[in-house]
């Protein structure tokens, strides 16, 4: 025996073919790029029977810019995303967040389809995809339906199932995504803000903030919007926003350290504002 | 077992590979690739990095099945007529060795990032060998000889 215990591994070619290996397999588990998983393998308790690849599904890979939207195939690694003209031009915050993200290799390996379906509370790019009202198709034997990234993460996964694309809409739109770490070692994030809104006649319109706390699923700063909406950027005042946040964190039970960098951030961003809008 | 073609170091091996065995375990106990080291396990300290279709990914972290139709280059592929790669050659130079132990995957990170980026700030270095960890030289001396490098791969040495 090697570095991993036995397992069956399957490397279908189409889509269709997974997912009948899925249905068949009585303990699968499904491999993206491996980073996550293949790393919970070597201390699971629980061991899949079967081990189903990815990486020959092309149809799960590329970035394809859509009337209204831009649709991520899952299995496309987050080096690809940051590295995308497409992306680039239309979702500044994702290619922050993914240049961040843990390390080059880890970045060249890991995808985005990994990265939400592993249901991590640390990872990088749930926060940033529900601030740009990202969706997931989730893709089962039989059935493929589509929801919210959000909706995703706050509910039970189903039971074999494979995440096909993710869709982001696209719109003229300010997106910022702040990241603090407190180790460069194990490069995972302590806190991270995801912001988005769209500029009306000058206004900060649909404004969006998530909190990935890392120790639950991201979370929106409902409060903090509440107060940068309708409003002109450069109106946004610390003093509001800081009572804003103030009202957030109640309900979030964070640490000082990281109401300490929410507060830091929201600062950088009206500091963002009056500079540059 | 999983039948596997695969293109090491310039070399087409047909290989037959267990379900669940890793690259790293392929490179080391099957061919005898020994540069390519055991350590972390976990994609944390880079000493595994091999460069899978040019990218340097983590041996530690791929299934050898899932290699079958790729190119794969590890320390010992990289070395040029003979001699040295320039690389190799400013590691040694710099004094960017130590314990040695970090070296080969220091290297092919190194190599993947000049080879997207000829010309690097100490910034994009840094940047570039983020996933490799070094515990003897604090990493100054690492950064000096891929600059070097670079400087000596533009002009053609």
């Amino acid at each position: 025996m090697g570095l991993l215990k036995d397992f069956k591994y399957y490397t279908p070619a189409t889509l269709k073919e997974a997912l009948g290996l899925l249905k068949n397999a009585r303990y699968p588990l499904v491999l993206g790029g491996g980073t996550l998983s293949l790393n919970h393998l070597k201390k699971a308790a629980k061991y899949p029977s079967d081990v189903v690849g990815l990486k020959k599904v092309s149809v799960l890979r590329g970035i394809k810019d859509l009337k209204g939207a831009v649709a991520i195939g899952t299995m496309t690694t987050i080096a690809e995303i940051c590295a995308s003209g497409i992306i680039r031009k239309n979702f500044p915050s994702l290619v922050e967040a993914c240049s961040k993200s843990a390390t080059t290799p880890i970045r060249n390996m890991a995808t985005i389809g990994g990265n939400v379906a592993s249901r991590f509370f640390w990872v990088d790019l749930p926060a940033v995809l529900i601030s740009l009202g990202a969706k997931v198709s989730i893709a089962t034997a039989g059935r493929q339906r589509v929801v919210s990234i959000q909706e995703f993460l706050g509910s039970k996964p189903p039971k074999k199932f494979i995440l096909t694309k993710v869709v982001i809409p696209k719109s003229d739109c300010l997106s910022f995504y702040f990241r603090h770490t407190k180790t460069m070692v194990v490069d995972v994030p302590s806190l991270a803000l995801a912001f988005f809104a769209s500029l009306k006649k000058g206004k900060l319109s649909g404004v969006v903030l998530v909190v990935n706390t890392t120790v639950s699923f991201p979370v929106k700063l409902k409060e903090v919007a509440a107060a940068m909406e309708d409003r002109h950027p450069k109106e946004v005042s610390l003093k509001s926003v800081t009572q804003a946040l103030n009202k957030d964190v109640e309900k979030l039970r964070l640490d000082e350290y990281r109401v300490g960098c929410l507060a830091t951030d929201l600062e950088s961003l009206l500091g963002i504002f009056s500079a540059v809008i | 077992m999983k039948n596997i073609k695969v293109k090491i170091n310039n070399k087409t091996h047909d290989l037959a590979v267990r379900d669940s065995e890793l690259l790293i375990e392929t490179l080391r106990d099957r061919l005898g690739l020994l540069g390519t080291k055991y350590s972390c396990l976990e994609g944390d300290c880079g000493v595994c990095t091999v460069l899978l279709d040019g990218k340097n990914c983590l041996s530690c972290l791929i299934l050898s099945a899932d290699a079958d139709g790729h190119e794969v280059v590890t320390i010992e592929g990289i070395a040029q007529k003979g001699g040295l790669h320039s690389l190799q050659e400013s590691f040694v130079k710099n004094g960017a060795i130590q314990c040695g132990f970090c070296t080969p995957g220091m290297i092919l990170a190194a190599k993947a990032l000049l080879d997207g980026n000829p010309s690097p700030t100490d910034e994009e270095i840094a940047g570039g060998l983020d996933g490799n960890l070094c515990r003897c030289t604090g990493y100054i001396k690492i950064i000096d000889a891929v600059r070097e490098a670079s400087q000596r791969l533009k002009d053609g040495k």
